[in-house]
């Protein structure tokens, strides 16, 4: 095996890693790292539950080779959850039911932590044109809808005070 | 699911991309975004030995506006034409083809170099370039060379790259401002790829006569289909519905599209007559606001 | 102690029961804290890979196993010729007229069945390692013809899926109740109609997957395991693996879903855990999705032709139905476990005395079917697609004819045919504010206005009656094997702390936080108070497991029942310790002991905690002859069956150039009885409707003629994304059930069952003016456009 040794930062930590070339990005975090929040549902960039942040913009854990991430800021959902309570984001999804199996979700947070940054005023058509690339069998959608306008609503009062 | 072995290379230039990819040829892949090269990798349709990663050359990462054409490095993400103000302003069809590509964390990642170079014929960016008279360059050790879009393109999934070069950028022509474009799709969900996408540009002359014309069909062949016969028939012809109606059924007599779990052929085919229709109708109508302003 | 009565447990109004508490479990999934399967780590464990079938029919005729065992980090290279020695075969041969017996080993050796049947397992270090070595183990295979459809197995000379049958006709039965010649020979018409659904499957976004560790010294079996119905699935194992029960422990992690698709033990479980007992070392498998889409359960693929002796108002006087589904290649439950409940529910809220129905289940060289969260989904389709035949065939409206054939509330409780019992349903009520809430006379002058214009709207309805809690005498009256009992325990500790679980396992359906409520509810405490542990069968009493829309009703409801045993017994030291004869004056209630004195509560200064320490530390203290400590253990079988009802209302426009439908509005009039918690329960409706409109107009699992599966990624099979899924307006109404605790129905199936009639008749209403009738789905835009292509 032809393992090579290299450096990531995760959540703004350095890691040490041993790995194959060819272990995928979603595998490190999980296994190297004990970063179980990243889950895998497809390995072929479809259902977006392995959705991590590459230099604060979306990616697709499943589809990235980990050691191409050396010398990148790589965010998972264990580094948007501050340490005591929940984000805003995560907040709204809790009040708003919008999760049940919770699969997706982790997906779901590190997608909208980057779009609600970039457009902090998302039309509902808009939130639903990002989230066709997290795919969620349980909840139909409405309720993740309604939690990322409320989160947004409360993210804009928090940058606003 | 898990990819098969191979050795990792990550050059800092393009010269040493090149020279790996001279030294192993056919047993090599260049990676960009991975977005369609990964998945083929995970089913282990794709097994590279060598993986050569060309995200770390900085020189392929650039939109540069040239006298009636624009440059854009392979490694250009997908978002970044989606959001390029130069490019709405100079080639408008680009953006308009970036955004409607996959999914946002796809858009993030996936590079129009590795659009082009994978050649779905159904995808956005082969349509586009072949509308837009594009030229591919594509490097290796032994130089540089420039392909048109109608040579570039050769089958499903297959280019005139040889194995030892790198496509660096591909260079589109620009929109005059006598011109109108329109693009339409159909696509059973959002960011699936369309059974039947088509665009087109239109200049019309006095009177509203087809001056200059471009049109283009993906998901009907191997390749993007440019309608060339009909493009030269309708010089002269007079921009109306009818004729819109008339050139748009006449496409889809012409194309041979193929069936599959998706959409059958016949299926497609009536698309292909309305969505051709679609994006001539937007194209004229742009063409005619733009004169009007 | 027999203990309170689910019938005396009705109330006007609850404390906890039917709020809405947001759910106690978010606090570790949105956090990225959860624990899935993969999630659990285990030093040392090895990692499996199947081998699978690249064919849909072959004999097996060797194989060679050496590259692969001697690939880098193999441990062990297995086949059926060595795990069915190590193994039981799953026998499926309940006693049951028309249903043939078959017999599945672990691991086929003589030919495989269907494109993904599994053929031999490596096991190696690591996954990378083992699906290198997958590549390098060799089957020959002799071709055999495929039968890839329910009328091809049925054909002459068809080839035999299973060799040991007389025919692919797995499964024959029919049914009759009154005169139906008699019916014919009075009706105005008769009145036809065909409806198909396609081959579809689950998707759970968390594949299968177990992890299986054997304790050599204790001789014990440790699975950890997703899964909807643990004990059962320990009883699977156990006696597949040879193993008493005792030696066999199923733990569920938290679960991404599973839609009935984690009930069973598949072969691929069966053989990870024998390997692990065997080579002594923990082993691991994680489906991927490839494997997902191919291998693991697959669902519906029925179709129903009805005749429908009509009078001329639309009435209809008998109805017959025959079902037909492809089973695909392995009997994974009995053959008529689904249909046969088709057939039993079928007439739903409809007053239908005269009926026959006939099943027959094939199979064929695809992957084995299975219960799929409403496995009768087809039954309000074909009901209220028939209905809409009947109006068009008479050109009476829709909604007309819905009226006249509608159970009103003065025929309940109403005896169906096949001896369904419905009672304290209301599909009238729903139906009619349905009506009104959609607007229905306006709409059709509206549908009229824009006919004219090109623009094609229609109006689809499905009145719904959900089987939700099946118990044990269903079963029975049923003819398929099984029980509907659950059990419960709710514990308090010396500290006043308090404990609760019951067999069901929830996969993403919110369980933990309506459960704490129904304890809650019992106790009179409060839900944040309690702590549901589900999934493990060392903690969980023995339960049949979720299934069928029984999570409240059972689930809840036996919680609740244990509950109000539990705190009849606190209540009983409580008036002890305070020197009382009886508790008749007592309450629990925010963990206080109150008493009913002079017209009002007052506090008595006793809590639960005193309760508590008194039951454990100073048992000499509690009234005569109670046992120590405070543990309630219930079981309870609900009725035969309980029944939900719905109402559900889409509007669509679909494009006749392209065939695409587009839903603009959708709405739901529901009574799922006495609610633990409204917000789970919108859920539940939601997700479940949003599920059915994907298999009216996406989902597709297409096989080709040779039995090839061309959906092995997610792009192929498709599911809705936020794009395509409606906002959906729910109107609830809560006519509690007289025979369950606290008067729960149950849900989460119905929407499903709403959906996939409401889209698809509403389909067919916009294809009204075409002349033409979509008669299969999904709809997809390709299908409409062939029906209109022939119109011209």
């Amino acid at each position: 095996m032809n393992r090579i040794a290299f450096t990531l930062t995760v959540n703004a930590m350095a890691c040490e890693v041993v790995a194959e070339p060819r272990k995928l990005l979603s595998d490190v975090l999980r296994e190297d790292l004990r970063l179980t929040g990243t889950h895998v549902g497809c390995e072929h960039g479809v259902c977006g539950a392995c959705t991590v942040l590459v230099d604060g913009a979306p990616a697709r854990a499943c589809l990235i080779f980990a050691i191409q991430m050396q010398c990148r800021e790589i965010t998972t959902v264990e580094g948007l959850t501050p340490a005591e309570g929940l984000s805003p984001l995560q907040q709204a999804l809790h009040e708003e039911h919008g999760l049940q199996c919770g699969y997706c979700t982790p997906g779901i947070i590190t997608t909208f932590e980057a779009f609600l940054r970039e457009n902090p005023k998302p039309t509902d058509d808009e939130i639903r044109e990002v989230l066709s690339g997290n795919l969620c069998r349980c909840t139909g959608y409405a309720n993740i809808v309604r939690a990322i306008r409320k989160a947004a609503q409360i993210m804009r009062k928090g940058t606003a005070a | 699911m898990k990819p098969a072995k191979f050795e990792y290379h990550k050059p800092e230039t393009l010269d040493e991309a090149l020279t790996l990819l001279a030294e192993y040829g056919d047993e090599a892949r260049v990676i960009a975004g991975g977005q369609s090269l990964v998945p083929m990798m995970n089913i282990r349709l794709a097994r590279p030995d060598h993986l050569i990663d060309i995200n770390g050359i900085d020189d392929l990462s650039q939109i540069r506006l040239e006298n009636g054409s624009v440059a854009i490095g392979a490694l250009v993400r997908h978002r970044e034409i989606e959001h390029s103000a130069q490019l709405a302003q100079a080639c408008p069809p680009l953006p308009a083809a970036a955004c409607n590509i996959g999914h946002y964390a796809l858009r993030a990642r996936g590079t129009i170099g590795g659009s082009l170079a994978l050649a779905d014929p159904a995808a956005e960016f082969p349509l586009m370039a072949t509308l837009l008279d594009a030229e591919f360059v594509a490097r290796s050790g032994a130089g540089e060379r420039s392909v048109p879009s109608h040579e570039f393109f050769v089958s499903v999934f297959t280019t005139a790259l040889e194995p030892e070069e790198i496509l660096t950028a591909v260079r589109f022509r620009t929109l005059a401002q006598s011109e109108g474009w329109g693009f339409r799709w159909f696509s059973r969900r959002v960011g699936d790829y369309a059974l039947v996408n088509a665009a087109a540009i239109v200049a019309l002359k006095d009177e509203g006569r087809i001056h200059r014309i471009a049109m283009v069909l993906g998901g009907v062949g191997a390749t993007p289909v440019r309608l060339t016969g009909l493009e030269q028939e309708s010089v002269g012809a007079e921009a109306s519905a009818g004729w819109v109606r008339e050139i748009s059924s006449a496409a889809a007599a012409r194309v041979e599209p193929g069936g599959d779990k998706h959409a059958s052929a016949e299926y497609r085919r009536e698309l292909v007559e309305l969505l051709l229709a679609g994006a001539l109708e937007d194209a004229i109508d742009r063409c005619r606001g733009r004169q009007a302003a | 102690m027999s203990g309170v009565k689910p019938e005396d447990t009705a109330r006007d109004g609850f404390d906890q029961i039917g709020k809405p508490v947001p759910r106690k479990e978010d606090a570790r999934l949105l956090r990225g804290k959860g624990t899935y399967l993969d999630d659990i780590e285990v030093p040392g464990a090895l990692h499996a890979c199947f081998v699978r079938s690249p064919y849909a029919h072959a004999r097996i005729t060797g194989f060679d196993l050496d590259e692969a065992k001697a690939a880098p980090g193999v441990v062990a290279v297995v086949t059926g010729h060595e795990v069915n020695d190590w193994t039981n075969a799953l026998k499926m041969a309940p006693p049951i007229e028309g249903l043939q017996p078959t017999e599945m080993t672990t691991l086929p050796v003589d030919k495989a069945r269907f494109h993904g049947d599994p053929v031999a397992c490596v096991v190696a270090t690591d996954r990378y390692l083992a699906e290198d070595a997958a590549e390098l183990v060799y089957v020959e295979y002799d071709l055999l013809d495929a039968v890839t459809s329910y009328d091809a197995a049925l054909a002459d000379g068809a080839p035999l899926v299973d060799e040991t049958l007389p025919s692919n006709l797995v499964s024959h039965q029919k049914f009759e109740a009154g005169d139906i010649a008699r019916r014919k020979a009075e009706a105005y018409r008769v009145v036809e109609a065909a409806f198909a659904m396609q081959r579809m499957t689950h998707l759970p976004i968390e594949t299968r997957g177990c992890i299986a560790l054997w304790d050599d010294g204790r001789a014990h079996l440790t699975m950890h395991i997703g899964s909807q119905a643990p004990h059962p699935m320990r009883s699977m194992l156990a006696g597949r693996l040879r193993l008493a029960e005792h030696q066999v422990t199923v733990a569920s992690p938290d679960v991404g879903g599973a839609f009935g698709q984690k009930i069973i033990v598949y072969r691929e479980e069966i053989t990870v855990a024998a390997l692990a007992c065997r080579l002594k070392r923990p082993v691991r498998w994680r489906e991927d999705r490839l494997e997902n889409l191919s291998a693991s359960l697959q669902a519906r693929e029925n179709a129903v032709k009805t005749l429908a002796a009509v009078a001329r108002d639309g009435r209809i006087l008998s109805l017959e139905a025959e079902i037909t589904e492809d089973f695909g290649a392995y009997c994974f439950y009995p053959a008529n476990y689904l249909a046969r409940v088709i057939g039993m529910i079928l007439t739903g809220p409809y007053r239908i005395q005269d009926y026959a129905f006939e099943v027959k289940i094939a199979l064929t060289n695809k992957c084995g079917a299975g219960p799929m969260r409403a496995p009768m989904a087809i039954t309000s389709l074909v009901m209220d697609g028939t209905l809409d035949a009947v109006a068009r065939e008479l050109d009476i409206d829709p909604a007309e004819v819905r009226r006249v054939n509608m159970v009103r509330p003065s025929d309940l409780p109403y005896v169906m045919p096949t001896g369904e019992k419905l009672e304290d349903v209301t599909p009238s009520e729903c139906f009619e504010r349905g009506l009104e809430e959609i607007g229905y006379a306006a709409f059709r002058d509206a549908q009229e206005a824009d006919r004219d214009n090109g623009i094609y709207r229609g109006l689809g309805m499905c009145n719904v009656i959900e089987s939700t809690t099946y118990g044990s005498a269903f079963y029975k009256a049923a003819g398929i094997p099984g029980s509907g009992h659950e059990a419960a325990w709710v514990k308090i500790e010396p500290s006043g702390a308090i404990r609760a679980s019951a067999g069901l396992m929830g996969t993403g359906q919110s369980y933990e936080t309506p459960y704490a409520q129904a304890v809650a509810e019992g106790l009179g405490v409060d839900p944040a108070q309690v702590d549901v542990v589900l999934g493990n069968t060392d903690i969980s009493p023995y339960g049949m497991g979720a299934r069928g829309s029984r999570g409240a009703t059972a689930g809840g409801g036996t919680l609740f029942l244990a509950a109000l045993d539990l705190k009849a017994k606190m209540l009983d030291i409580a008036a002890a310790l305070l020197g009382l004869n009886s508790p008749s004056e007592l309450e629990l209630r925010g963990g206080q002991v109150l008493r009913h004195v002079g017209g009002a509560w007052s506090e008595t200064g006793l809590g639960l905690g005193d309760i508590a320490r008194t039951a454990y530390m100073d048992p000499l203290k509690l009234p005569e002859g109670m046992e120590p400590g405070l543990e309630m253990h219930r079981a309870w079988d609900p009725p035969q069956m309980t029944y939900s009802n719905s109402t559900h209302f889409c509007a669509v426009t679909l494009d006749a150039a392209t065939g695409r439908v587009d839903i603009d509005r959708y709405l739901i009039v529901e009574d799922c009885g006495t609610v633990l918690n409204p917000l789970v329960v919108e859920g539940q409706q939601q997700g479940a409707t949003v599920m059915g409109i994907g298999g009216v107009l996406f989902e597709h699992m297409v096989y080709d003629e040779s039995g090839q599966n061309l959906c092995g990624t997610l792009a192929d099979y498709m599911i809705p994304t936020a794009c395509e899924a409606p906002e959906i307006e729910i109107v609830s109404q809560n006519t509690p059930n007289r025979r369950t605790p606290a008067g729960i129905k149950g849900m989460a199936e119905g929407g499903i069952m709403g959906a996939i009639g409401a889209v698809n008749n509403a389909v067919n209403d916009a294809l009204r003016p075409f002349g033409v009738v979509a008669e299969r789905q999904p709809l997809s835009p390709d299908y409409i456009r062939s029906l209109l292509r022939v119109t011209g």
